[in-house]
């Protein structure tokens, strides 16, 4: 399918924790608000999800709790925890300059030197 | 994120397993169903739908219980349950080699742990003062007193002028006694020590305080600090027991303070008042300018930080030598500066006793724990194929490793709870085979210290014989089911029953010596016969007996009362009896003969003597040489008499006869008495079991004050000694009532004569009884470990040896290829084990009696049973390699 694309394990975890700080989820809608933001771009690979949770949950950044799901069924929904939103803001933060520094350094033209290695050559 | 919130949730994964369990499948199935329901809306049938939602899921639902609990951090435990429980399996499956696993190093930490509590006290438990490594006993040594002492004439000018102390102090030399006059009159130990005393020790009061300044001059305030056994058992802990007034020896005493609970005076008396010592200061000073001594003290002293005990000999060596000015010249060269650790004072010869069983203990330790090792190592060499197995499904090595060790831990657990429980039992054994006064018994105890100390041996045992069957990695040729040859394994397990041997044979030849050296203590001539001999030790105090005939009159009393006891045939009282080396002694050269010119002076030659009664010689069984006994006329006469001993008689009259002639006891002091010798008596041991003889001369103590107020001290104690001819376990009770007939509070100790004998033999006897143990626990655990080697090296050979056998050898060259593996392995064991046992009996030829330290029969013999156990050992193996049926083993590859 092409509309796959690998997901590194790192931000398996933002992600997951950007879909939780959306609301309280369970771990199959975790999975749906994912793609559904994605626009329908990235799956995330089902066996992976639950590890991550785990971790997640263990680690104190998301909390579990049990109640009905929308066919009145039990389900377990995760809610982010005060930590999680500290890490998450953190964790986004760093994403976005990743990013940008990445997105410079491919974008960029073959233009000249930059103005302060051509000084120095100058001096 | 919180360490705490991690550790909740991983505690609430351990112990609510089962509902943890359930939330994980509960949570998938939903998933599952949600999944197969939307997949189905997208018209997949059913069935279909539920196999695409499990296979979307990756890792089976059972798997993913697991998934959590390592997310929740809790592999490393699941695997090492999982260890432990393979662990138990394994020795399960083999208990004959759990038990000899367990077992054997159960002896060993057993032993050394034992061992351990025996000689922590002597050894390691650091004493009750502060930083006591800084303390230090300080002081003048001579032959005729060779602990250290020091005297008022220049304590003040040490104390003054020394350099590499903090501080000094000094308690008073003479132990003293007190008695507690009031309602329920008791007798007390009461030693008096300086104001400086508390603070340099670093002790605080747990009550009140310290003596004043004024507190410890004459005239001063009469005060004292109390125990705290004396504040529990006299006043209930009661806090207002300060400024209390006690009435000792018939004066008011105020209680200015309480010792903390665990306080032991410097020579380790007891204690129950503490009196300042009250000196007259500037007469102390001044007394060595008139050729006065001063009173007697015991000096400590706290070293500065940083000043060895050399160096702190070394800077009092210029006061020493002006201190040597106030001692006569005659005498100067007696005298020597001592310096030494306090702990060093308290247990003097104890140490190196204590260290020859703690390194007797240590060297089972090591023999146990190579039996150990090279057990796991055959067991090792028997599970290659499984290991190798394991390994090639996916195992890591640490894994393997790891699984190693909790096999060893696991092992050294059960062993460290069985080696307490035996160190528990042996300590029972050896408190009840001695008493308890013994040094060494009297603090062995089962405590924290001594199971920590267990603990931490298994510890590193555990690390010992666990890496060395984890060193090989697991090769997949063994997957094939043949055995493998392994070099570096058989090697190391050559080299550690080698050295088993080795430690076996010090063990043994050790242990021989000192049973050698104990019959020749015991089986010794000591000059008098100790059997039907009960004796009573009584010290007068000063209150009821304050004048030398009081004490005269209650001793003649006792005399009187006992005579007619029961059974008995003859009673004596004397200032002290030997063999013990506890009794008064003089100068060789003060003893003066008329006539002649002054006996040649000798450093350190000294003569016994003691104050007799006419019946002593008779009742200790001493025969009289020549001349005659004292008789009772003598002790109302007017003339002072003398019997030597033939060591004196012969050295003062090697030519003469002594009888008649006249001598002068006391010669620097020209008040001295002379005496008549009226007789010689045979030698008796007087310098205790072990201990050099000396010379010795009786003086017969006469109904006169002046025999009875010689000595100070000293004069006050005086044993009765008693032949009789009734059990001692009747004659002890009567005895007792009739001490208290006459003085109902005066302390007396009883003992036969015997078992005060059998007290002096007690160190000797705890060291040969438990190093001989200990060479037996290590014999048999060398024979076992020689076997195990051998047995496994027949098994890895049966093929090869079937060959052989095939090929045309007898049985015989069977056995003797056997034979010369093991004689190789027994040989430089014990050549080694030679050397090391040859080390060790000379640095310990001190405490060996009447014994070399390079004893021949020692050295023969030792070596002669070491080996033919060995070659015991061998001869099974060797029987069942020559039994090798070479068809069997030749089809069997």
């Amino acid at each position: 399918m092409g509309k796959d694309v690998d997901v590194l394990q790192g931000t398996l975890n933002l992600l997951i924790l950007k879909a939780v700080s959306l609301g309280p989820l369970h771990g199959y809608a975790v999975l749906l608000r994912i793609r559904q933001l994605s626009g329908d771009r990235m799956e995330i690979q089902q066996g992976t999800l639950y590890p991550a949770l785990y971790r997640l949950e263990h680690g104190g950044l998301i909390r579990g709790k049990w109640g009905p799901s929308d066919n009145n069924r039990k389900a377990k929904f995760y809610t982010l925890t005060a930590a999680g939103h500290r890490q998450f803001a953190a964790e986004r933060q760093k994403w976005e300059s990743l990013a940008e520094v990445i997105g410079n350094i491919l974008g960029a033209e073959n233009s000249p030197a930059t103005p302060a290695l051509t000084a120095e050559e100058n001096a | 994120m919180s360490i705490l919130a991690r550790l909740r949730s991983t505690l609430r994964t351990v112990f609510r397993r089962n509902q943890a369990a359930t939330e994980v499948s509960d949570e998938l199935q939903f998933h599952l169903d949600s999944y197969a329901a939307d997949l189905v809306e997208q018209g997949i049938p059913e069935g279909e739908a539920r196999r695409l939602a499990r296979v979307a899921l990756g890792s089976p639902l059972r798997n993913y219980g697991e998934i959590h609990r390592r997310a929740v951090g809790l592999q490393l435990l699941d695997e090492t349950l999982s260890d432990v429980r393979y662990g138990i399996r394994g020795l399960w499956r083999n208990p004959l080699f759990a038990i000899t696993l367990i077992a054997t190093l159960t002896l060993g930490i057993g032993a050394t742990t034992a061992i351990f509590s025996v000689v922590d006290r002597v050894l390691f438990r650091p004493l009750p003062y502060p930083q006591s490594e800084r303390l230090i006993s300080l002081g003048l040594t001579q032959p005729l007193e060779p602990q250290e002492f020091a005297f008022g004439a220049f304590f003040y000018d040490w104390s003054d002028r020394q350099q590499p102390f903090l501080a000094m102090t000094a308690e008073s030399a003479v132990t003293s006694s007190c008695d507690l006059t009031e309602n329920n009159p008791i007798h007390l130990s009461c030693p008096a020590v300086l104001r400086s005393f508390l603070p340099t020790f670093g002790i605080q009061p747990v009550l009140g305080r310290n003596f004043s300044v004024e507190e410890d001059r004459p005239h001063g305030p009469r005060v004292a600090l109390i125990s705290y056994g004396l504040w529990q058992d006299r006043f209930g802990f009661d806090r207002g027991v300060l400024d209390r007034t006690l009435q000792i020896d018939g004066n008011s005493v105020r209680i200015i303070g309480v010792l903390p609970a665990g306080f032991k005076m410097p020579r380790l008396q007891p204690v129950d008042v503490l009196f300042p010592l009250v000196l007259d200061e500037a007469a102390m000073r001044q007394a060595g300018a008139k050729g006065d001594t001063g009173v007697a003290l015991s000096a400590f002293g706290r070293l500065k930080p940083g000043i060895s005990l050399k160096e702190a000999q070394r800077q009092m060596g210029p006061l020493f030598s002006d201190t040597q000015k106030i001692i006569p010249p005659e005498i100067r060269k007696d005298f020597h500066l001592c310096v030494r650790s306090l702990r060093d004072r308290q247990m003097q010869d104890i140490r190196l006793t204590a260290w020859v069983l703690f390194g007797c203990s240590l060297s089972v330790l090591l023999i146990a724990c190579a039996n150990a090792a090279g057990l796991l190592l055959a067991r090792g060499a028997s599970r290659q194929r499984e290991l190798a197995l394991r390994s090639a499904l996916g195992a890591s090595r640490f894994r393997l490793v790891r699984q190693a060790f909790t096999e060893a831990a696991l092992i050294s657990i059960v062993s460290v709870c069985a080696a307490c429980l035996a160190c528990f039992v042996l300590l029972r054994l050896l408190v009840a085979s001695f008493r308890i006064d013994q040094p060494l018994i009297a603090d062995a105890h089962l405590n924290v210290r001594v199971i920590s100390y267990a603990i931490s041996i298994a510890l590193l045992c555990t690390l010992f014989f666990g890496t060395l069957p984890a060193v090989e990695r697991p090769r997949s040729i063994a997957l094939s089911g043949r055995l493998l040859k392994t070099n570096s394994r058989a090697v190391l397990r050559q080299l550690m029953v080698s050295g088993q041997i080795a430690f076996t044979l010090v063990l043994l030849a050790l242990a021989m010596l000192f049973v050698r050296s104990f019959k020749n203590l015991q089986h010794q001539r000591l000059g008098i016969d100790s059997g039907q001999i009960v004796t009573a030790t009584i010290t007068l105090g000063h209150k009821s007996f304050p004048s030398p005939q009081s004490q005269m009159a209650f001793f003649e009393r006792l005399e009187q009362r006992v005579r007619f006891g029961p059974g008995v045939t003859m009673v004596s009282v004397s200032d002290s009896l030997p063999p013990s080396p506890n009794h008064t002694a003089t100068r060789f050269f003060s003893l003066g003969l008329p006539g002649r010119r002054p006996l040649e002076e000798v450093p350190g030659d000294i003569v016994a003597y003691r104050w007799v009664s006419p019946g002593y010689l008779k009742t200790l069984g001493i025969p009289i040489l020549a001349g005659h006994d004292f008789t009772s006329e003598e002790r109302s006469s007017s003339e002072s008499v003398l019997i030597l001993s033939h060591r004196l008689a012969s050295r003062l009259y090697p030519k003469q006869n002594p009888i008649g002639e006249r001598i002068q006891v006391d010669r620097p002091d020209p008040k001295g008495r002379w005496y008549t010798v009226v007789g010689v008596a045979d030698n008796v041991k007087n310098g205790g079991l072990a201990g050099k003889d000396e010379p010795e001369y009786y003086r017969l103590r006469r109904d006169r004050p002046e025999d009875w107020d010689s000595a100070g001290a000293w004069s006050r104690t005086s044993v009765v000694a008693m032949r009789s001819i009734a059990a001692p376990s009747i004659f002890v009770p009567w005895l007792r009532t009739q001490v208290a007939a006459l003085d109902p509070t005066l302390p007396v100790e009883i003992e036969t004569l015997q078992s005060s004998i059998e007290a002096l033999a007690g160190q000797p006897r705890l060291q040969t009884m438990l190093v001989s143990l200990f060479a037996a626990i290590g014999l048999i655990l060398a024979a076992i470990g020689l076997y195990g080697v051998l047995a496994y090296l027949v098994t890895e050979r049966t093929q090869e040896i079937g060959i052989r056998m095939a090929l045309g050898a007898s049985r015989n060259q069977v056995l003797r290829l056997v034979f010369k593996r093991s004689l190789r392995l027994i040989v430089w064991g014990s050549s080694i084990g030679l050397i090391l046992a040859f080390g060790a009996s000379h640095v310990l030829a001190i405490l060996l009696f009447g014994v070399s330290p390079d004893d021949l029969a020692t050295f023969v013999a030792m070596p002669v049973l070491l080996i033919g156990v060995s070659l015991l050992a061998t001869f099974i193996p060797a029987r069942s390699a020559a039994r090798v049926d070479p068809m069997v083993a030749l089809r069997s590859e």
